[in-house]
């Protein structure tokens, strides 16, 4: 919401300086968001002196002036009929925009330099004159901004206006929070000379089919008038706030609703059929055409201003071609009107046309203040474009407004606000505003909201009023008791944060992506048809085709990620991310599955070259890695990596990838990414990830850290080395070691594995050491001897394994 | 006697300070104090000695041995020092083997500095859906269909009624069901709005809060915000609460901060203000309170919220929201 400090000024004297102003309307609630010096694009149009003319060598209209501006003398190329020696007038420096938008430049005029230009008012957006440049008093002084010269300035405020407070949609509302503030009165504009009567009856009719659509309609006629441009003042004062003057009736409307809030619509009454007016709501298939020239096709239920037989307006958003106001317009219909505000807003978005009208309805017009308006703007208009007021108005109100009143308690008010205020403080802040208030006993004051408040209908309402009026600031601040909690935090958040810390330390950085996919990302991950990864929520209104869905995976992001850091040159990358994956399990009409994931990448080198290395890059087991170490801080036991087998491998690359179990429940995985999806996201270095479900993970970390007393007797270990075939897993050597469940055996450790040089082709060897203990007792060498042996053959037969 | 234990002394000493290696050093310890060595069988001789003679003689004996063990080792120990400098020291200042560690991203930085001070205060935390239903994003908290209020967070919608959440505060709603007071928890949280350009991204992070009991008044709204803003970022920033609106407050209110990059003079960064928005905030409105069975005239409450990502700017002197979620790892690895 724009105002001008001089339009302001028309409804009360302003008694703070524009800093002031600004500060006092933010601190209470109506926050200025900028104030701009309406002619700061003055400040290059100086006053200056002809001293010279004389005609141009090569043009027969124009004249060459030597201007003095105090400073220099400029040569400027001048075709104004009225220039003359001794002429004191404006003249605009090069650099000047001028209110149409052009610079003014330097430049030649028919060969002639003119460094400058000698302007008229309505060049400069002062006055309507056009005629001729500006003539100004002989006594004025040369060289001085023409804006100081003619005592013009202004500022213009734009307010952030707040969707609950459609009352300062209108100058007037803005005032009244000023006169609040000040401690003034306000002005109103006087519409004491509207004849009341009932004439307008035996000219018109207004019918309501839909009042629950349309609460009220007002009407008020106009006739005899001669339409036209406004004049200066009319025109200025929309200039002021950014809005172009049409005609002096259409400006009236607009200039009423920017001064009261209340959109007005003027209609071209001898363009109504049997003169009358029906507010209705359109059926099916019903075509009509804006003002903007544009078909617009209704759905039953959006409102229409209508005539005898068919619409003139869009109710409350924008009139029609045919009953618009034209030059040939002589007598008029002017609509002040309360529409409902959900149905204007439908209408508007559903036909994506945003008004200055339907701005405000759809926040709700003061129901009752249309005849005010309504009188005002026929006033005007007369004073404009002459004419004469037919007397009276038409005033349908099928559903009056009822008056708010509300009880206000102060022992809640004071309790809600931490303050302690006394009813006469609270009275006089309200009375500011226009609410008026009675006391009913010690604590109860009854107070009444003026009509214009549509925003207030409670008790809180109220008592944000007093807050926001005796200001914020001047409330105490304390601080609440708060008992000791007892509660733990949950624990999904402190392992993941915990989770994070431990990746950090590991040396990965982390990222966050967008939680939106495109639509190929599915595509671009090799994804099978039945993946459940294709089960996605799509956004009905997404920015870009880049972020279409919410995302299944958190693998695509970080590759995009890789892709653009390595793009940077930075092609050592090790990144994590936590965050969620959103499947449609159930349709859109429902909500999705969520489910927090863990991911990582590494690419790039383990190692950089150095003084003391050469570099060397990272596989498979420098993620998983990362992965048993993570798992071994969470206190995660009975993990497992197998093979992740062919059907399962989409975006990992076959006999490289693995499944990770937790107690036998797949909770991710872990690989190479496969060649394709990695030329999919341009990337042509090699890449490990891993996804982890931290929804399946987290409930599988034991509460409890319990304590193993510390061994008493040595260890003795025992090292073996068995030749097996090639496709054997490690795991399942350990696995079985596991099941002879040997009581001293105490831990099994891989140290070595070994293909190829002597052995046979399609045979590796395996060297483990095993660790052996008693808690009873030192292990004596024999004992242990013979039990490794046996050991030692229960792996040789169970693997067909040969020893070296 | 005397003058052989004196004299074996002296020739040691001598030897010793001659001496000029470890191995010279190691024969001398032999040749003096070792099982044959000259004051070994010098103590060996004692009791060939007058008797009166003989615990003098013994005394200086020992005195001497122990004299020299320690000069000898004293020795070893100087050349051995030497040797390990002169034999090829260490380049101290070659970079160390690289233990490197990754970062965290600022978003998650400033969640768990604010999750810290919270926890300090006694407050839970709670996480909830990003994909909401339009009851819990808009209805329960104020918001009516076609209200204009709806248009101060544009909206994705997945259809009607799903909408991915505009803000943190749905899980209000949603820890009110099903918990009574008192309750204070905060509630930190990706949200996403239908907006992109240089001041706005379609996604970003808030952390909301709530508070309810008996007697909370909109003065322990401020107090509990200050605090939040004095440990966020200093003890003596200026803050003021500003009147605003929220469908699910009222009272409302915002907090700005001076601003912290021209302390109030007015510059780009604060829109020659001379504040910075950091918090909006407000006493729960009743027709909340309603929406979750609460007795208003019991129970009374504040609710907040503000932006991760505009907390980062201001600390880090981030100028470029879109920063945060482009992942240039030369960005990242700055926090």
């Amino acid at each position: 919401m724009k105002f001008s400090l001089s339009w302001l000024q028309e409804y009360l004297p302003i008694e703070m300086t524009t800093e002031e102003l600004a500060e006092g309307l933010t601190m209470a609630g109506l926050e200025v968001d900028s104030v701009t010096d309406r002619y700061a694009y003055l400040d290059s149009v100086l006053t200056g002196k002809i001293v010279e003319i004389k005609p141009h060598p090569n043009a027969e209209k124009l004249k060459v002036c030597l201007v003095d501006t105090g400073d220099e003398k400029r040569t400027i190329v001048c075709g104004a009929p009225n220039a003359e020696l001794g002429m004191i007038t404006a003249c605009a420096l090069p650099g000047t925009v001028f209110p149409n938008g052009a610079v003014l430049e330097k430049g030649f005029i028919r060969n002639q330099e003119s460094s400058g230009m000698l302007c008229s008012k309505s060049e400069l957006g002062i006055g309507l004159d056009a005629a001729g440049i500006i003539s100004l008093p002989p006594d004025t002084i040369v060289g001085q901004k023409l804006a100081g010269a003619l005592g013009i300035s202004d500022m213009v405020f734009e307010v952030d206006l707040t969707p609950n407070r459609p009352d300062c949609l209108g100058i007037i509302g803005i005032a009244r929070e000023i006169a609040a503030i000040q401690g003034s009165r306000l002005q109103y504009p006087d519409i004491e000379s509207f004849c009341p009567g009932q004439s307008i009856a035996k000219y018109t009719s207004v019918e309501i089919q839909n009042p629950d659509l349309c609460p009220r309609y007002s009407a008020g006629l106009l006739l005899d008038v001669s339409v036209g441009p406004s004049p200066f003042w009319l025109q200025d004062r929309l200039l002021s706030i950014g809005l172009r003057p049409i005609n002096n009736l259409v400006d009236v409307t607009n200039f009423v609703m920017m001064e009261t809030g209340q959109p007005l619509h003027a209609f071209d009454f001898d363009m109504l059929s049997e003169k009358r007016i029906v507010v209705r709501a359109a059926e099916k298939g019903e075509i009509f055409t804006t003002l903007d020239n544009k078909e617009r096709s209704l759905l039953p239920g959006m409102l229409l201003i209508c005539d005898a037989e068919k619409p003139i307006a869009l109710a409350g958003v924008m009139g029609g071609m045919n009953s618009e106001i034209s030059e040939k317009t002589i007598n008029v219909l002017i609509e002040s009107a309360c529409f409902n505000p959900g149905s204007i807003r439908k209408t508007s978005k559903t036909l994506g046309l945003n008004t200055d009208a339907s701005f405000r309805f759809e926040r709700g017009v003061d129901p009752g203040g249309t005849v005010r308006a309504l009188k005002r703007a026929a006033l005007l208009m007369k004073g404009v474009a002459g004419g004469r007021i037919v007397d009276g108005v038409v005033d349908e109100n099928p559903i009056p407004a009822s008056e708010s009143v509300i009880q206000l308690s102060m022992r809640t008010t004071n309790r809600l606000l931490g303050m302690h205020f006394d009813q006469e403080t609270i009275a006089a802040h309200l009375s500011s505003i226009d609410f008026s208030v009675n006391t009913i006993n010690e604590d109860s004051l009854e107070v009444t909201v003026p009509s214009f408040r549509v925003d207030v209908s409670r008790h809180e309402d109220l008592v944000e009023e007093i807050a926001r009026l005796s200001g914020y600031n001047n409330i105490p601040t304390t601080f609440p008791l708060i008992p000791a909690d007892t509660k733990p935090l949950p624990k999904r958040l402190t392992i993941k944060d915990q989770i994070k810390s431990q990746f950090v330390g590991y040396g990965f950085t982390e990222v966050i992506n967008y939680s939106f996919a495109k639509r190929s990302a599915a595509d671009q991950l090799r994804l099978k048809s039945d993946d459940p990864g294709r089960s996605v929520m799509e956004i009905l209104n997404p920015l870009s085709e880049d972020q279409a869905v919410m995302r299944t995976s958190l693998i695509p992001g970080l590759l995009e990620t890789a892709y653009r850091n390595v793009s940077h040159q930075i092609k050592n990358l090790k990144l994590f991310e936590t965050g969620k994956v959103f499947f449609n399990t159930r349709g859109k009409s429902f909500q999705p599955q969520e489910v927090e994931q863990l991911s990582c990448l590494w690419t790039g080198k383990r190692v950089e070259s150095s003084w003391y290395g050469n570099d060397s890059d990272c596989d498979f087991f420098d993620l998983k890695g990362a992965a048993e170490g993570l798992f071994h801080s969470l206190r995660l036991e009975k993990i497992r990596f197998t093979a992740l087998p062919l059907e399962k491998c989409s975006y990992l690359k076959p006999g490289h990838s693995a499944e990770i179990y937790i107690e036998g429940e797949p909770v991710g995985t872990i690989g190479e990414v496969h060649h394709e999806v990695l030329s999919n996201y341009n990337l042509k270095q090699a890449v490990y990830t891993m996804e982890l479900n931290l929804d399946l993970l987290i409930p599988r970390i034991p509460e409890i850290r319990k304590y193993k007393s510390l061994p008493k007797y040595p260890s003795v270990s025992r090292d073996i080395t068995i030749i097996v075939d090639r496709g054997i897993e490690a795991q399942s050597v350990m696995d079985a070691l596991e099941k002879i469940d040997e009581k001293i055996l105490e831990k099994t450790k891989l140290f070595d594995v070994y293909a190829g040089g002597k052995l046979p082709s399609g045979k590796k060897s395996l060297s483990l050491r095993l660790t052996y203990r008693s808690t009873e007792k030192t292990l004596e060498d024999d004992f242990v001897n013979d039990i490794h042996r046996q050991i030692s053959s229960v792996l040789i037969r169970t693997f067909n394994a040969t020893l070296p | 006697m005397e003058n052989t234990i004196e004299q074996i002394r002296e020739n040691a000493l001598t030897e010793i300070e001659n001496a000029s290696s470890a191995d010279e050093l190691k024969a001398l310890s032999v040749k003096y104090v070792g099982r044959k060595g000259h004051i070994t069988l010098f103590l060996r001789n004692i009791s060939s000695l007058p008797e009166e003679h003989r615990p003098s003689a013994g005394k200086a004996a020992n005195v001497t041995r122990q004299l020299v063990e320690a000069r000898i080792k004293e020795m070893i120990q100087q050349i051995e020092d030497a040797e390990a400098i002169s034999s090829g020291s260490i380049d101290v200042s070659l970079p160390g083997r690289l233990a490197k560690q990754g970062s965290l991203h600022p978003v998650s930085r400033i969640n768990q500095q604010i999750s810290d001070i919270f926890k300090r205060l006694g407050f839970d935390i709670a996480e909830g859906p990003e994909v909401e239903t339009d009851y819990y994003n808009f209805e329960a908290l104020n918001f009516p269909k076609n209200h204009p209020a709806r248009d101060m967070q544009d909206t994705f919608f997945v259809s009607d009624d799903i909408v991915l959440r505009t803000h943190t505060s749905p899980l209000q709603i949603r820890i009110m069901e099903k918990e009574r007071p008192p309750i204070r928890v905060i509630m930190p949280g990706r949200v996403y709005r239908c907006d992109s350009d240089l001041t706005h991204t379609p996604m970003f992070h808030q952390v909301e809060g709530l508070v309810v009991d008996k007697n909370i008044g909109f003065s322990d709204l401020k107090g509990v915000l200050t605090t939040l803003v004095h440990q966020i970022f200093d003890e003596e920033i200026s803050l003021r609460f500003r009147p605003s609106f929220f469908p699910f407050t009222e009272p409302s209110a915002e907090v700005d901060i001076l601003c912290v990059i021209c302390r109030g003079k007015g510059c780009r960064v604060c829109s020659q203000t001379g504040w910075l928005e950091v918090l909006g905030s407000g006493m729960v409105h009743p027709a909340v309170f309603e929406n979750v069975n609460y007795d208003t005239s019991q129970y009374s409450g504040f609710a907040f919220g503000m932006g991760v990502e505009r907390i980062a700017m201001l600390k880090y002197g981030i100028d470029d929201l879109r920063k945060f979620f482009e992942n240039d790892y030369r960005f990242l690895r700055q926090f």
